[in-house]
Protein backbone atom coordinates (compact mmCIF):
# COMPACT_ATOMS: atom_id res chain seq x y z
CA UNK A 1 0.00 0.00 0.00
CA UNK A 2 0.90 3.63 -0.82
CA UNK A 3 2.11 5.24 2.62
CA UNK A 4 2.76 8.44 1.44
CA UNK A 5 -0.83 9.35 0.30
CA UNK A 6 -0.65 11.90 3.45
CA UNK A 7 2.08 13.97 0.77
CA UNK A 8 -0.21 14.30 -2.02
CA UNK A 9 -1.32 18.05 -2.72
CA UNK A 10 -4.73 18.04 -2.05
CA UNK A 11 -5.04 21.66 -2.42
CA UNK A 12 -3.66 21.56 -6.05
CA UNK A 13 -7.77 19.77 -6.77
CA UNK A 14 -8.92 23.44 -4.36
CA UNK A 15 -9.64 26.76 -6.43
CA UNK A 16 -10.31 28.48 -3.21
CA UNK A 17 -7.30 26.92 -1.59
CA UNK A 18 -5.92 29.01 1.33
CA UNK A 19 -2.11 29.41 0.53
CA UNK A 20 0.65 30.14 3.23
CA UNK A 21 1.60 33.77 1.03
CA UNK A 22 -1.69 34.40 2.35
CA UNK A 23 -1.08 34.29 6.22
CA UNK A 24 0.93 36.65 6.80
CA UNK A 25 3.07 39.32 5.39
CA UNK A 26 6.14 38.27 2.89
CA UNK A 27 10.01 39.83 4.09
CA UNK A 28 9.50 42.66 2.21
CA UNK A 29 13.35 42.42 1.20
CA UNK A 30 15.07 40.50 -1.27
CA UNK A 31 17.13 37.54 -0.88
CA UNK A 32 20.41 39.43 -2.37
CA UNK A 33 19.61 42.17 0.04
CA UNK A 34 18.02 39.82 3.27
CA UNK A 35 21.99 38.25 2.95
CA UNK A 36 23.48 41.12 2.42
CA UNK A 37 22.24 42.85 5.82
CA UNK A 38 22.92 39.64 8.10
CA UNK A 39 26.80 39.36 6.80
CA UNK A 40 26.71 43.26 7.96
CA UNK A 41 25.03 42.29 11.10
CA UNK A 42 27.70 39.30 11.41
CA UNK A 43 30.43 41.95 11.64
CA UNK A 44 28.78 44.07 14.24
CA UNK A 45 28.15 41.15 16.61
CA UNK A 46 31.65 39.98 16.60
CA UNK A 47 32.56 43.95 17.41
CA UNK A 48 29.78 44.03 19.67
CA UNK A 49 31.07 40.24 21.60
CA UNK A 50 34.90 41.39 21.64
CA UNK A 51 33.54 44.47 23.97
CA UNK A 52 31.53 42.06 25.87
CA UNK A 53 28.22 43.60 24.63
CA UNK A 54 26.09 39.95 24.73
CA UNK A 55 22.51 41.58 24.90
CA UNK A 56 23.58 44.27 22.16
CA UNK A 57 24.62 41.13 20.02
CA UNK A 58 21.61 39.39 20.59
CA UNK A 59 19.48 42.36 19.59
CA UNK A 60 21.19 42.86 16.71
CA UNK A 61 20.52 39.57 15.59
CA UNK A 62 17.07 38.78 16.48
CA UNK A 63 16.20 42.50 14.97
CA UNK A 64 14.48 42.43 11.59
CA UNK A 65 15.88 38.55 11.10
CA UNK A 66 15.05 37.24 7.71
CA UNK A 67 11.97 35.26 7.37
CA UNK A 68 10.24 33.02 4.86
CA UNK A 69 10.84 30.73 2.05
CA UNK A 70 12.97 32.56 -0.48
CA UNK A 71 15.83 34.04 1.95
CA UNK A 72 17.44 30.28 2.94
CA UNK A 73 20.79 31.27 2.71
CA UNK A 74 20.80 34.87 4.90
CA UNK A 75 18.51 32.95 7.40
CA UNK A 76 21.40 30.02 7.99
CA UNK A 77 23.69 33.01 8.23
CA UNK A 78 22.24 34.41 11.18
CA UNK A 79 21.49 31.28 12.90
CA UNK A 80 25.15 30.78 12.99
CA UNK A 81 25.92 34.29 14.37
CA UNK A 82 23.21 33.94 17.04
CA UNK A 83 25.10 30.33 17.87
CA UNK A 84 28.33 31.77 17.96
CA UNK A 85 26.90 34.50 20.24
CA UNK A 86 25.40 31.77 22.56
CA UNK A 87 28.00 29.57 22.74
CA UNK A 88 30.54 32.35 23.99
CA UNK A 89 28.38 33.45 26.83
CA UNK A 90 28.54 31.70 30.62
CA UNK A 91 25.49 29.43 31.92
CA UNK A 92 25.38 32.35 34.92
CA UNK A 93 25.04 34.96 32.19
CA UNK A 94 22.28 34.03 30.66
CA UNK A 95 19.44 35.10 32.42
CA UNK A 96 20.61 38.54 32.91
CA UNK A 97 20.94 38.54 29.46
CA UNK A 98 17.14 37.23 28.10
CA UNK A 99 15.61 39.76 30.81
CA UNK A 100 16.98 42.50 29.40
CA UNK A 101 15.69 41.20 25.92
CA UNK A 102 12.41 42.78 24.17
CA UNK A 103 9.23 40.22 24.18
CA UNK A 104 9.50 40.09 20.36
CA UNK A 105 13.32 39.83 20.36
CA UNK A 106 12.79 36.74 23.23
CA UNK A 107 9.78 34.93 20.54
CA UNK A 108 12.24 35.21 17.75
CA UNK A 109 15.42 33.92 20.24
CA UNK A 110 12.79 30.96 20.99
CA UNK A 111 12.08 30.54 17.45
CA UNK A 112 15.93 29.77 16.85
CA UNK A 113 16.76 28.04 19.29
CA UNK A 114 13.71 25.08 17.52
CA UNK A 115 14.93 25.77 14.73
CA UNK A 116 18.59 24.75 16.02
CA UNK A 117 17.34 22.48 17.81
CA UNK A 118 15.47 20.81 14.42
CA UNK A 119 19.09 20.97 12.45
CA UNK A 120 20.03 17.58 12.01
CA UNK A 121 23.44 16.54 13.74
CA UNK A 122 23.16 20.15 15.22
CA UNK A 123 22.36 17.99 18.67
CA UNK A 124 25.90 16.88 19.56
CA UNK A 125 27.67 20.10 18.42
CA UNK A 126 25.54 22.68 20.30
CA UNK A 127 22.20 20.62 21.85
CA UNK A 128 23.38 21.15 25.79
CA UNK A 129 23.71 25.00 24.60
CA UNK A 130 20.15 25.57 23.38
CA UNK A 131 18.80 23.53 26.34
CA UNK A 132 20.39 25.36 28.44
CA UNK A 133 19.10 28.90 27.12
CA UNK A 134 15.53 27.47 26.32
CA UNK A 135 15.39 26.52 29.89
CA UNK A 136 16.56 30.37 30.67
CA UNK A 137 14.11 31.70 28.17
CA UNK A 138 10.78 29.41 28.94
CA UNK A 139 11.38 30.43 33.16
CA UNK A 140 11.65 34.76 32.18
CA UNK A 141 9.02 34.31 29.05
CA UNK A 142 6.95 31.78 29.92
CA UNK A 143 5.11 28.77 27.60
CA UNK A 144 3.43 31.45 26.08
CA UNK A 145 6.40 32.21 23.78
CA UNK A 146 6.83 28.51 22.71
CA UNK A 147 3.73 29.06 22.13
CA UNK A 148 4.48 31.85 19.84
CA UNK A 149 7.17 30.33 18.26
CA UNK A 150 4.87 27.52 17.05
CA UNK A 151 1.80 29.44 15.67
CA UNK A 152 4.05 32.59 14.09
CA UNK A 153 4.12 31.63 9.58
CA UNK A 154 7.49 33.85 9.90
CA UNK A 155 9.77 30.84 10.30
CA UNK A 156 12.90 32.00 10.72
CA UNK B 1 -15.35 39.16 47.50
CA UNK B 2 -17.59 36.43 47.52
CA UNK B 3 -15.69 33.71 46.29
CA UNK B 4 -16.85 32.05 42.89
CA UNK B 5 -19.86 29.43 42.96
CA UNK B 6 -18.89 26.02 41.51
CA UNK B 7 -21.11 23.47 39.93
CA UNK B 8 -19.91 20.35 38.42
CA UNK B 9 -21.98 19.32 35.57
CA UNK B 10 -20.26 16.35 34.70
CA UNK B 11 -17.46 14.36 36.01
CA UNK B 12 -15.96 12.62 32.61
CA UNK B 13 -17.32 14.86 30.28
CA UNK B 14 -16.31 18.88 29.00
CA UNK B 15 -19.32 21.17 29.15
CA UNK B 16 -19.00 22.23 25.52
CA UNK B 17 -20.55 25.66 25.81
CA UNK B 18 -23.35 27.10 28.14
CA UNK B 19 -26.13 30.02 27.99
CA UNK B 20 -28.64 31.01 30.67
CA UNK B 21 -31.99 31.99 30.64
CA UNK B 22 -32.86 35.94 31.26
CA UNK B 23 -33.60 35.04 35.49
CA UNK B 24 -30.46 32.46 35.16
CA UNK B 25 -32.43 30.02 36.76
CA UNK B 26 -32.28 27.61 33.92
CA UNK B 27 -29.14 26.86 31.88
CA UNK B 28 -28.65 25.37 28.71
CA UNK B 29 -25.37 23.43 28.22
CA UNK B 30 -24.07 20.52 25.96
CA UNK B 31 -21.87 18.40 27.11
CA UNK B 32 -19.55 17.34 24.08
CA UNK B 33 -22.41 15.79 22.36
CA UNK B 34 -25.40 15.74 20.18
CA UNK B 35 -27.75 17.17 22.54
CA UNK B 36 -28.25 19.99 24.88
CA UNK B 37 -29.35 19.88 28.19
CA UNK B 38 -31.45 22.22 30.21
CA UNK B 39 -30.69 22.58 33.86
CA UNK B 40 -33.11 24.49 36.34
CA UNK B 41 -31.39 25.25 39.66
CA UNK B 42 -32.68 23.68 42.99
CA UNK B 43 -31.07 25.23 45.85
CA UNK B 44 -27.01 24.75 45.41
CA UNK B 45 -28.18 22.33 42.73
CA UNK B 46 -28.48 21.61 39.24
CA UNK B 47 -31.32 19.39 37.81
CA UNK B 48 -31.70 18.14 34.23
CA UNK B 49 -35.26 18.91 33.54
CA UNK B 50 -35.28 19.41 29.34
CA UNK B 51 -33.53 17.32 26.88
CA UNK B 52 -33.08 19.05 23.39
CA UNK B 53 -32.26 16.13 20.76
CA UNK B 54 -32.74 17.37 17.53
CA UNK B 55 -29.01 17.49 16.12
CA UNK B 56 -27.13 14.38 15.04
CA UNK B 57 -23.60 15.72 15.45
CA UNK B 58 -21.76 17.09 18.76
CA UNK B 59 -23.37 20.74 19.50
CA UNK B 60 -20.97 23.18 19.14
CA UNK B 61 -22.54 26.50 20.32
CA UNK B 62 -25.88 27.53 22.19
CA UNK B 63 -27.56 30.79 22.90
CA UNK B 64 -30.60 31.95 24.87
CA UNK B 65 -32.25 34.99 24.21
CA UNK B 66 -33.12 36.83 27.12
CA UNK B 67 -36.41 38.85 26.25
CA UNK B 68 -37.86 36.31 23.40
CA UNK B 69 -37.07 32.95 25.64
CA UNK B 70 -36.00 31.44 22.09
CA UNK B 71 -32.90 29.22 22.24
CA UNK B 72 -30.38 28.48 18.74
CA UNK B 73 -28.16 25.65 18.72
CA UNK B 74 -25.45 25.32 15.97
CA UNK B 75 -23.59 21.72 15.85
CA UNK B 76 -20.99 20.10 13.48
CA UNK B 77 -24.05 18.45 11.67
CA UNK B 78 -23.73 21.83 9.70
CA UNK B 79 -27.18 22.25 11.02
CA UNK B 80 -29.22 25.23 13.56
CA UNK B 81 -32.26 24.87 15.16
CA UNK B 82 -34.05 27.51 16.82
CA UNK B 83 -35.91 26.29 20.14
CA UNK B 84 -39.23 27.85 21.09
CA UNK B 85 -41.65 26.95 24.20
CA UNK B 86 -44.87 25.61 22.91
CA UNK B 87 -47.74 24.14 25.01
CA UNK B 88 -47.66 20.15 24.34
CA UNK B 89 -51.64 19.45 23.25
CA UNK B 90 -52.25 16.60 24.91
CA UNK B 91 -50.56 17.05 28.40
CA UNK B 92 -50.30 21.04 28.37
CA UNK B 93 -46.84 21.04 29.74
CA UNK B 94 -44.50 23.46 27.79
CA UNK B 95 -42.30 21.82 25.57
CA UNK B 96 -39.34 22.85 23.45
CA UNK B 97 -40.12 22.71 19.69
CA UNK B 98 -37.18 23.42 16.91
CA UNK B 99 -37.41 24.54 13.86
CA UNK B 100 -34.86 24.21 11.21
CA UNK B 101 -32.62 27.03 9.70
CA UNK B 102 -32.05 26.81 6.12
CA UNK B 103 -28.44 27.52 6.86
CA UNK B 104 -27.11 26.86 3.36
CA UNK B 105 -23.22 25.80 4.38
CA UNK B 106 -21.22 22.53 3.57
CA UNK B 107 -18.88 22.39 7.08
CA UNK B 108 -19.69 22.36 10.64
CA UNK B 109 -21.66 25.05 12.17
CA UNK B 110 -18.65 26.31 14.89
CA UNK B 111 -21.02 29.21 16.94
CA UNK B 112 -23.89 31.04 17.46
CA UNK B 113 -25.59 34.34 18.57
CA UNK B 114 -28.35 36.69 18.86
CA UNK B 115 -28.44 40.07 17.67
CA UNK B 116 -29.07 42.01 21.00
CA UNK B 117 -33.03 42.57 19.13
CA UNK B 118 -32.94 39.09 18.89
CA UNK B 119 -34.57 39.16 15.48
CA UNK B 120 -31.30 37.78 13.68
CA UNK B 121 -28.97 35.77 15.10
CA UNK B 122 -25.25 35.22 13.32
CA UNK B 123 -24.05 31.37 12.78
CA UNK B 124 -20.32 30.73 12.09
CA UNK B 125 -18.42 27.58 10.30
CA UNK B 126 -16.24 25.84 8.61
CA UNK B 127 -17.40 26.76 5.24
CA UNK B 128 -15.65 29.56 5.68
CA UNK B 129 -18.80 32.10 5.94
CA UNK B 130 -21.03 33.43 8.37
CA UNK B 131 -24.89 32.73 8.30
CA UNK B 132 -26.79 35.58 9.14
CA UNK B 133 -30.03 34.33 9.74
CA UNK B 134 -33.28 36.41 10.09
CA UNK B 135 -37.12 35.15 10.41
CA UNK B 136 -39.18 35.50 7.07
CA UNK B 137 -42.81 35.76 7.93
CA UNK B 138 -44.16 34.86 4.55
CA UNK B 139 -42.65 31.57 3.92
CA UNK B 140 -42.64 30.75 8.15
CA UNK B 141 -38.80 30.22 8.17
CA UNK B 142 -35.50 31.57 9.49
CA UNK B 143 -33.71 32.27 6.22
CA UNK B 144 -29.93 33.05 6.30
CA UNK B 145 -27.68 35.04 3.68
CA UNK B 146 -23.87 34.38 3.84
CA UNK B 147 -21.13 36.41 4.75
CA UNK B 148 -18.03 35.62 2.33
CA UNK B 149 -15.48 37.29 1.39
CA UNK B 150 -12.87 37.67 2.99
CA UNK B 151 -12.86 34.84 5.12
CA UNK B 152 -10.10 32.64 4.41
CA UNK B 153 -10.37 29.75 6.94
CA UNK B 154 -13.10 28.91 9.82
CA UNK B 155 -14.18 31.23 11.78
CA UNK B 156 -14.05 30.41 15.46
CA UNK B 157 -16.46 33.54 17.12
CA UNK B 158 -18.70 36.01 16.81
CA UNK B 159 -19.91 39.14 18.62
CA UNK B 160 -22.79 41.26 17.56
CA UNK B 161 -22.15 45.03 18.15
CA UNK B 162 -25.39 46.78 20.12
CA UNK B 163 -26.35 48.56 17.06
CA UNK B 164 -27.89 45.12 15.79
CA UNK B 165 -26.07 45.79 12.18
CA UNK B 166 -22.13 45.13 12.74
CA UNK B 167 -20.71 41.68 13.23
CA UNK B 168 -17.52 41.31 15.04
CA UNK B 169 -15.49 37.40 13.66
CA UNK B 170 -12.54 35.35 14.61
CA UNK B 171 -11.28 33.30 12.24
CA UNK B 172 -8.44 30.49 11.78
CA UNK B 173 -6.60 32.77 9.18
CA UNK B 174 -5.83 34.17 12.09
CA UNK B 175 -7.66 37.50 11.39
CA UNK B 176 -10.63 39.31 13.49
CA UNK B 177 -12.63 41.39 11.01
CA UNK B 178 -15.74 43.40 11.34
CA UNK B 179 -18.67 42.99 9.12
CA UNK B 180 -22.28 44.59 8.42
CA UNK B 181 -24.79 42.14 8.80
CA UNK B 182 -27.42 44.52 7.68
CA UNK B 183 -30.48 43.17 6.58
CA UNK B 184 -32.76 45.23 4.29
CA UNK B 185 -35.91 43.84 5.98
CA UNK B 186 -35.31 43.98 9.93
CA UNK B 187 -32.97 47.01 10.51
CA UNK B 188 -33.19 50.81 10.05
CA UNK B 189 -30.39 52.25 9.15
CA UNK B 190 -27.41 52.00 11.75
CA UNK B 191 -26.13 55.70 13.16
CA UNK B 192 -22.86 56.47 11.76
CA UNK B 193 -20.16 55.10 13.96
CA UNK B 194 -16.15 54.94 14.42
CA UNK B 195 -16.86 51.60 12.23
CA UNK B 196 -18.24 53.55 9.54
CA UNK B 197 -21.17 55.24 7.91
CA UNK B 198 -22.69 53.42 4.76
CA UNK B 199 -23.13 49.94 6.14
CA UNK B 200 -24.74 47.75 2.92
CA UNK B 201 -24.29 43.93 3.58
CA UNK B 202 -20.85 42.54 3.45
CA UNK B 203 -19.01 45.56 3.97
CA UNK B 204 -15.96 44.89 5.69
CA UNK B 205 -15.24 47.78 8.30
CA UNK B 206 -12.08 46.57 10.19
CA UNK B 207 -9.52 43.64 9.80
CA UNK B 208 -6.80 42.98 12.51
CA UNK B 209 -4.10 40.12 12.20
CA UNK B 210 -3.38 38.54 15.22
CA UNK B 211 0.39 39.57 16.28
CA UNK B 212 2.24 36.09 15.77
CA UNK B 213 0.03 34.04 13.75
CA UNK B 214 -2.34 32.13 15.81
CA UNK B 215 -5.84 31.27 14.99
CA UNK B 216 -8.28 33.94 16.67
CA UNK B 217 -10.37 32.51 18.90
CA UNK B 218 -12.65 34.94 21.04
CA UNK B 219 -13.43 38.26 19.45
CA UNK B 220 -16.05 40.76 21.64
CA UNK B 221 -17.18 44.30 21.11
CA UNK B 222 -17.14 46.75 24.46
CA UNK B 223 -20.25 47.78 25.61
CA UNK B 224 -20.41 50.55 23.74
CA UNK B 225 -19.67 49.10 20.83
CA UNK B 226 -16.26 51.15 19.86
CA UNK B 227 -13.94 48.98 21.32
CA UNK B 228 -12.47 45.52 19.57
CA UNK B 229 -11.31 42.80 22.14
CA UNK B 230 -9.99 39.54 20.51
CA UNK B 231 -8.07 36.80 22.14
CA UNK B 232 -5.48 34.98 19.32
CA UNK B 233 -3.45 31.40 19.63
CA UNK B 234 -0.21 33.09 19.95
CA UNK B 235 -1.21 33.91 23.91
CA UNK B 236 -1.98 37.42 23.01
CA UNK B 237 -4.86 39.43 23.45
CA UNK B 238 -5.28 42.48 21.41
CA UNK B 239 -7.50 45.81 22.03
CA UNK B 240 -8.51 47.48 18.69
CA UNK B 241 -9.65 51.42 19.03
CA UNK B 242 -10.25 51.69 15.25
CA UNK B 243 -11.52 55.81 15.81
CA UNK B 244 -7.78 55.95 17.76
CA UNK B 245 -6.78 54.41 15.78
CA UNK B 246 -4.77 52.33 18.31
CA UNK B 247 -4.01 48.84 18.51
CA UNK B 248 -2.98 47.59 21.67
CA UNK B 249 -1.27 44.17 21.87
CA UNK B 250 -0.53 42.40 25.16
CA UNK B 251 1.38 39.32 24.79
CA UNK B 252 1.67 36.94 27.93
CA UNK B 253 3.85 34.19 29.07
CA UNK B 254 1.60 31.74 29.60
CA UNK B 255 -1.01 29.37 27.43
CA UNK B 256 -3.50 30.80 25.40
CA UNK B 257 -6.99 32.17 25.62
CA UNK B 258 -9.80 31.10 23.79
CA UNK B 259 -12.93 33.23 24.99
CA UNK B 260 -13.09 36.59 26.35
CA UNK B 261 -16.12 39.06 27.60
CA UNK B 262 -16.28 42.90 28.29
CA UNK B 263 -17.38 43.70 31.80
CA UNK B 264 -17.44 47.80 31.71
CA UNK B 265 -15.92 49.96 29.15
CA UNK B 266 -12.36 49.78 30.45
CA UNK B 267 -11.85 45.75 31.45
CA UNK B 268 -11.66 42.68 29.93
CA UNK B 269 -12.69 39.23 31.51
CA UNK B 270 -10.85 36.44 28.92
CA UNK B 271 -10.02 32.75 30.06
CA UNK B 272 -8.98 29.84 27.85
CA UNK B 273 -6.02 26.96 28.30
CA UNK B 274 -4.55 28.31 31.41
CA UNK B 275 -7.51 27.63 33.33
CA UNK B 276 -8.57 30.73 35.26
CA UNK B 277 -10.01 33.68 33.83
CA UNK B 278 -7.83 36.70 33.59
CA UNK B 279 -8.92 40.28 34.00
CA UNK B 280 -7.24 43.25 30.97
CA UNK B 281 -7.70 47.02 32.03
CA UNK B 282 -7.00 49.91 30.51
CA UNK B 283 -8.65 52.38 27.50
CA UNK B 284 -7.26 54.30 24.74
CA UNK B 285 -3.86 55.28 26.45
CA UNK B 286 -2.63 51.64 27.31
CA UNK B 287 -4.14 47.81 28.07
CA UNK B 288 -2.59 45.69 30.81
CA UNK B 289 -3.00 42.15 32.60
CA UNK B 290 -4.04 43.52 36.55
CA UNK B 291 -5.32 39.81 37.40
CA UNK B 292 -6.87 36.79 37.86
CA UNK B 293 -10.56 35.95 39.48
CA UNK B 294 -9.07 32.77 40.74
CA UNK B 295 -6.38 32.33 43.75
CA UNK B 296 -4.28 29.91 42.33
CA UNK B 297 -1.97 30.32 45.51
CA UNK B 298 -4.23 30.62 47.99
CA UNK B 299 -6.01 27.42 47.19
CA UNK B 300 -2.63 25.29 47.32
CA UNK B 301 -2.10 26.86 50.81
CA UNK B 302 -5.30 26.30 52.15
CA UNK B 303 -4.10 23.04 51.79
CA UNK B 304 -6.64 19.26 52.95
CA UNK B 305 -9.10 19.09 50.51
CA UNK B 306 -6.49 20.42 47.51
CA UNK B 307 -4.20 18.02 47.97
CA UNK B 308 -2.77 16.88 44.15
CA UNK B 309 1.05 17.97 44.21
CA UNK B 310 0.93 20.38 47.21
CA UNK B 311 4.72 19.27 48.09
CA UNK B 312 6.07 19.78 44.67
CA UNK B 313 6.31 23.02 42.95
CA UNK B 314 3.90 25.32 42.40
CA UNK B 315 3.67 24.74 38.47
CA UNK B 316 0.20 26.10 37.67
CA UNK B 317 -1.03 23.84 34.01
CA UNK B 318 1.96 21.52 33.97
CA UNK B 319 1.67 19.96 36.98
CA UNK B 320 -0.49 17.32 35.43
CA UNK B 321 -1.00 13.46 35.60
CA UNK B 322 0.08 13.70 31.88
CA UNK B 323 2.74 15.66 32.52
CA UNK B 324 3.82 13.95 35.40
CA UNK B 325 3.89 10.54 33.51
CA UNK B 326 6.13 11.54 30.94
CA UNK B 327 8.79 12.83 33.00
CA UNK B 328 8.42 9.84 35.61
CA UNK B 329 9.53 8.22 32.42
CA UNK B 330 12.04 10.50 30.87
CA UNK B 331 13.87 10.72 34.10
CA UNK B 332 13.35 7.67 36.55
CA UNK B 333 12.54 4.74 33.80
CA UNK B 334 9.17 4.50 35.47
CA UNK B 335 6.51 3.66 32.77
CA UNK B 336 2.62 3.81 33.79
CA UNK B 337 0.67 1.20 31.60
CA UNK B 338 -2.73 2.65 31.68
CA UNK B 339 -4.75 1.17 34.00
CA UNK B 340 -2.05 -0.21 35.53
CA UNK B 341 -2.77 -0.16 39.72
CA UNK B 342 -0.35 2.04 40.26
CA UNK B 343 -0.72 4.90 37.53
CA UNK B 344 -4.00 6.38 39.01
CA UNK B 345 -2.63 7.06 42.72
CA UNK B 346 0.50 7.78 42.21
CA UNK B 347 0.33 10.30 39.53
CA UNK B 348 -3.11 11.89 39.70
CA UNK B 349 -3.02 15.30 40.77
CA UNK B 350 -4.97 18.35 41.11
CA UNK B 351 -4.83 21.86 39.27
CA UNK B 352 -4.42 24.85 42.26
CA UNK B 353 -7.23 26.25 40.19
CA UNK B 354 -11.25 26.30 40.88
CA UNK B 355 -11.03 24.67 36.95
CA UNK B 356 -9.19 22.31 36.49
CA UNK B 357 -9.13 21.94 32.71
CA UNK B 358 -9.38 24.76 29.83
CA UNK B 359 -12.23 27.14 29.80
CA UNK B 360 -14.27 26.89 26.85
CA UNK B 361 -16.59 30.26 27.47
CA UNK B 362 -17.29 32.94 29.73
CA UNK B 363 -20.07 35.28 29.41
CA UNK B 364 -21.63 37.99 31.38
CA UNK B 365 -23.71 36.39 34.57
CA UNK B 366 -25.43 39.67 36.04
CA UNK B 367 -25.52 43.30 35.59
CA UNK B 368 -26.11 44.99 32.88
CA UNK B 369 -24.02 46.07 29.78
CA UNK B 370 -20.89 48.24 30.82
CA UNK B 371 -21.69 47.04 34.49
CA UNK B 372 -21.30 43.83 34.48
CA UNK B 373 -21.08 42.34 38.15
CA UNK B 374 -20.29 38.67 37.53
CA UNK B 375 -19.90 36.60 34.92
CA UNK B 376 -19.65 32.60 34.34
CA UNK B 377 -17.72 30.47 33.20
CA UNK B 378 -17.36 26.34 31.77
CA UNK B 379 -14.93 24.16 31.31
CA UNK B 380 -13.14 21.06 29.81
CA UNK B 381 -13.49 19.68 33.43
CA UNK B 382 -17.08 19.90 33.35
CA UNK B 383 -17.50 22.63 36.01
CA UNK B 384 -19.68 25.77 35.48
CA UNK B 385 -18.55 28.19 37.47
CA UNK B 386 -20.08 31.91 38.66
CA UNK B 387 -17.30 34.64 39.20
CA UNK B 388 -17.37 38.00 41.10
CA UNK B 389 -15.51 40.33 38.80
CA UNK B 390 -14.86 42.59 41.58
CA UNK B 391 -12.36 39.57 43.21
CA UNK B 392 -9.45 40.11 41.64
CA UNK B 393 -6.34 38.48 42.64
CA UNK B 394 -3.46 41.33 41.59
CA UNK B 395 -0.54 39.89 39.33
CA UNK B 396 2.28 41.76 39.88
CA UNK B 397 4.71 42.42 37.22
CA UNK B 398 6.42 39.02 37.36
CA UNK B 399 3.88 37.71 38.68
CA UNK B 400 2.63 35.20 36.14
CA UNK B 401 6.36 34.62 34.47
CA UNK B 402 7.37 33.90 37.94
CA UNK B 403 4.83 31.13 39.00
CA UNK B 404 5.24 29.42 35.66
CA UNK B 405 9.33 29.75 35.99
CA UNK B 406 9.29 27.50 38.52
CA UNK B 407 8.61 24.84 36.30
CA UNK B 408 10.55 21.75 36.00
CA UNK B 409 11.47 21.63 32.18
CA UNK B 410 13.81 18.61 32.39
Amino acid sequence: MDVNFRKIDIDQYDEDALLDSELYEADPRDPAQALNEVKQKAAAVRSSLSKGDVVGALTLVLEDAPYGPNVEEAKNLNLQTLVSILNSTKATEIPGVVKALSTDAQDTLMKYLYKGMALPGWGDVSGSVLLGWHEKLTEIAGTGCIVRAMTDRRIV
Amino acid sequence: MAPPEVFSLSQQTPVTCHAFNADRTQVAVSLNSNEVLIYAREGNDWRVIDTLTEHDKPVTSIDWAPRSNRIVTSAQDRNAYVWQQSPDPQTGHMVWKPTLVLLRINRAATYVRWSPNEDKFAVASGARAIAICSFDPEGDWWVSRLLKKPIRSTVLSVDWHPNNVLLAAGSADMKARVFSAYIKDVDKKPAPSVWGEKLPFNTICGEYASPSGGWVHGVAFSPSGDVLAFASHDSSVTIVYPGGPAVYTIKMSILPLVTLTWTTEESVIAAGHDCQPLVFSGNQGGWELVGSLDDPQSNKSSGGARSGFAGASPVGRLNSAAFNTFRNAAERGISNVPGSPTASSSTESELFTVHQNTITSVRPYDGVPGNITRVSTSGVDGKLVVWDVSAVTPIGATGLAGKLGKMQLR
